[in-house]
């Protein structure tokens, strides 16, 4: 008797929970979508880029100045998965901001009910050709790109020049493999704890960044027909074993549980390796640690087929939620027009986010580290090769990290982890 | 048990809140969304039971399985051997006593992910540099190979539960009777013999509440994992928390990690129950 009068209750108590909780919920947000306090539009921004998040404030605050009617709110939350999931759990939640980054093609399928066309927008006119590419949809453009950004072996010329090896000449994974084994010969001499730092911890270093270089040729530099692909051909997976082995063999060791903090920070910053994996990204870590150290550093691109192309990429893209309302809207894309095409927005771009431009008519003399000049420098020549890693199926990435590390450890062979990862890319690309 | 007329509901009302809104009403819903194709935001269509046999076939998920289950043993024998032992020497007449309750106690007060940063160092750093300089081969290379990352699971675990599981031992031995031990040692007994016979059947009951405590923390883990080995190296130190986590938001595969999340909730579900079952039956015999 008591147990049912129990059921009863608790469970009338929960259907009236619910109903208040939905009810609330409702009101909140249409509160919110409103032109919010005052006359104020509000505009959320959700964004990634930890790494600027203090100027980037800066600059929404600049704006808010210039235009007391626009209240930007800025909510950063770390980069990668993180950054996925909480957006997720955001849209979820229904507290979902006006504007919000986006990464490849992934993204761009999973939000496209979210995503307004940005194509009537000043910034999209300038943007540099291919970097809309995975973003464009017929005419409409569903993003604007936040940078550019490069990678490639980032190495210390200083190390270079005392061992007598020419950064420049090396052309080819055999001039890279001589090169490895001179400095090798020399490490004591030179105070090396190894050539190469190589960060097998992180699956995203060569599950992403090292085998993109090998997979692009497979899907012509783009991440879109990456995307579309149902199975990977990794015709070059041969290259990608002599490139891994080499990076192993010539390492700090155990590779496996070597991190980027002790691959950026501990080693390469400190002098300890010769050359490191990684993009213009490092560069701020880099002259944090040691200024002069940072002077003398370079970047050049791994090696494919003899041939040397820098992959260079957009990182990320910037969109405008197509849920918020029109107001929000209009002045979401005012603000980023201002950010990437004024004259205040491109100087913060250039000297206080220190980002490689995406867009057009900006003074280049000022990009002022040393790897974003370089990686500037062969994206103007077209030597490039596209990111096909923000294509991969969602997560392929730290499948293929996890099967190299498996390789790496001993685990399995070469081409039981090339196929475990061929496999999940069938079954994740379905 | 007598009065439950409506001021024992109105009391009761706060917690049944409370419970409900962020406990059973979030399990209702993920229960139902395991059986649908649910994104994260909105689910097109009924499944039935598809998402359940997809993980069947999912090695991943039985490799994390295994792996929590074999930590989770080890675990609970070693946080519980060494938190008797911390227990017994903090109640024996050595002169710091209080101090060193404190100071084991201690890592229990640290949150998971720091803790995990710090065995990180010790076991990639500090092992490294002493295995280096005295040559002792199994002192290097730590977290770079299953074994390792597993051991290193372990003792982290146990340094952070053993503290806990000090005090409740504690609180077992302080009400082992004097005179009990008096006696036998009056009778001859060593100390061996005094513990064997007397203060361990005393303090059994304890051992049931810690080994339930132990163990269902220590299939739950995921913040010391994330940060101790992040499942690496190739996934081998991956933990069922951690699976679930990188199913829903790295393969973006909500459903299935739904379903994987309810097949946990009643895996731990029975272990709880369990316990809880053997632990009224063994007050009862008292």
């Amino acid at each position: 008797m008591f147990k049912k009068k129990a059921f009863v209750l608790s469970s009338a108590l929960f259907l009236g929970l619910a109903g208040c909780s939905t009810a609330e919920e409702e009101s909140g947000s249409s509160n919110d979508s409103g032109s919010g306090s005052g006359d104020k539009t509000v505009v959320d921004v959700f964004q990634f880029k930890v790494e600027f998040k203090e100027q980037f404030e800066e600059l929404a605050k600049q704006y808010e100045e210039e235009n007391p009617d626009v209240d930007i709110n800025v909510e950063t939350v770390g980069g990668g998965n993180d950054y996925a999931s909480a957006l997720k759990a955001k849209f979820s939640s229904g507290d979902e901001p006006a504007i919000f980054n986006i990464g490849g093609p992934t993204a761009v399928a999973e939000y496209r009910d979210r995503l307004t066309d940005l194509s009537d927008t000043e910034a999209a006119g300038a943007a540099l050709e291919g970097t809309l590419d995975t973003v464009t949809e017929g005419e409409e453009v569903l993003g604007l790109p936040f940078n550019q950004e490069g990678y490639g072996f980032v190495y210390n010329k200083t190390v270079f020049e005392e061992a007598g090896v020419d950064p420049e000449s090396i052309k080819s994974i055999e001039d890279l493999t001589k090169a490895a084994e001179t400095i090798d010969s020399k490490k004591d001499e030179l105070g090396l704890d190894g050539v190469f730092a190589m960060a097998a911890k992180e699956k995203w270093v060569d599950g992403n960044h090292g085998s993109n270089a090998f997979t692009s040729a497979d899907f012509n530099d783009s991440a879109l027909e990456a995307f579309n692909s149902k199975e990977l051909p990794f015709t070059k997976a041969d290259q990608f074993k002599t490139y891994i082995d080499l990076q192993n063999k010539y390492s700090v060791q155990p590779v496996v549980s070597l991190d980027y903090s002790q691959q950026v920070e501990e080693l390469f910053s400190t002098g300890r390796v010769a050359m490191i994996q990684q993009g213009n990204w490092v560069y701020p870590t880099i002259e944090q640690m040691d200024p002069e150290l940072a002077q003398n550093v370079g970047i050049m691109p791994i090696p494919v087929d003899g041939e040397m192309k820098m992959p260079v990429g957009v990182p990320q893209y910037w969109t405008v939620n197509a849920k918020a309302d029109e107001t929000e809207q209009e002045a979401a894309k005012a603000f980023l027009d201002w950010m990437y095409t004024s004259e205040e927005g491109k100087e913060a771009v250039l000297t206080q986010f220190k980002f490689i431009p995406a867009y057009d008519g900006y003074d280049t003399d000022k990009i002022s580290d040393p790897l974003s000049k370089t990686i500037y420098e062969y994206a103007q020549e077209g030597n490039t090769r596209g990111w096909t890693f923000l294509g991969y199926p969602t997560g392929w990435g730290d499948v293929l990290g996890a099967n190299l590390q498996k390789y790496l450890a001993g685990e399995a062979s070469w081409d039981e982890a090339i196929q475990a990862s061929k496999d999940e890319w069938a079954k994740l690309a379905k | 048990m007598r009065n439950k007329d409506l001021s024992f509901w109105l009391f009761l009302a706060p917690v049944l809140f409370a419970l409900g809104t962020v406990v059973l009403i979030p399990l209702l819903y993920g229960i139902y969304y395991s059986f649908t194709d649910w994104n994260g935001v909105s689910y097109t269509q009924f499944l039935g039971l598809d998402n359940y046999v997809t993980l069947l076939k999912d090695e991943g998920f039985r490799d994390a399985l295994w792996f929590t289950v074999k930590f989770s043993v080890a675990s609970v024998i070693v946080i519980n051997i060494l938190g008797l032992a911390l227990a017994m020497l903090v109640t024996s007449k050595i002169k710091s006593r209080n101090l060193l309750r404190t100071v084991f106690f201690m890592p229990n007060l640290i949150g998971g992910l720091i803790l995990g940063f710090i065995w990180q160092f010790i076991f990639t750093k500090v092992f490294d540099s002493i295995g280096r300089a005295t040559g002792i081969e199994w002192m290097q290379g730590w977290l770079s190979d299953s074994a390792t990352g597993f051991w290193g699971m372990v003792i982290l675990m146990s340094w952070q539960m053993a503290g806990y599981i000090m005090v409740i031992y504690i609180a077992y031995l302080e009400n082992v009777p004097g005179d009990l031990l008096e006696a036998a040692e009056i009778d001859g007994a060593n100390p061996w013999q005094k513990f064997r016979n007397i203060t361990f059947p005393l303090v059994m009951p304890a051992f049931t509440v810690s080994m339930f405590l132990t163990l269902s923390g220590a299939f739950k883990i995921y913040d010391q994992n994330l940060s101790l080995t992040n499942g690496g190296p190739f996934n081998s130190t991956k933990m069922v928390a951690m699976d679930i986590v990188d199913t829903a938001f790295k393969f973006n595969m909500m459903a299935t990690a739904q379903a994987k999340a309810v097949i946990f909730f009643i895996i731990v579900a029975i272990i709880s129950l369990t316990q809880v079952y053997i632990n009224k039956k063994r007050e009862v015999e008292m």
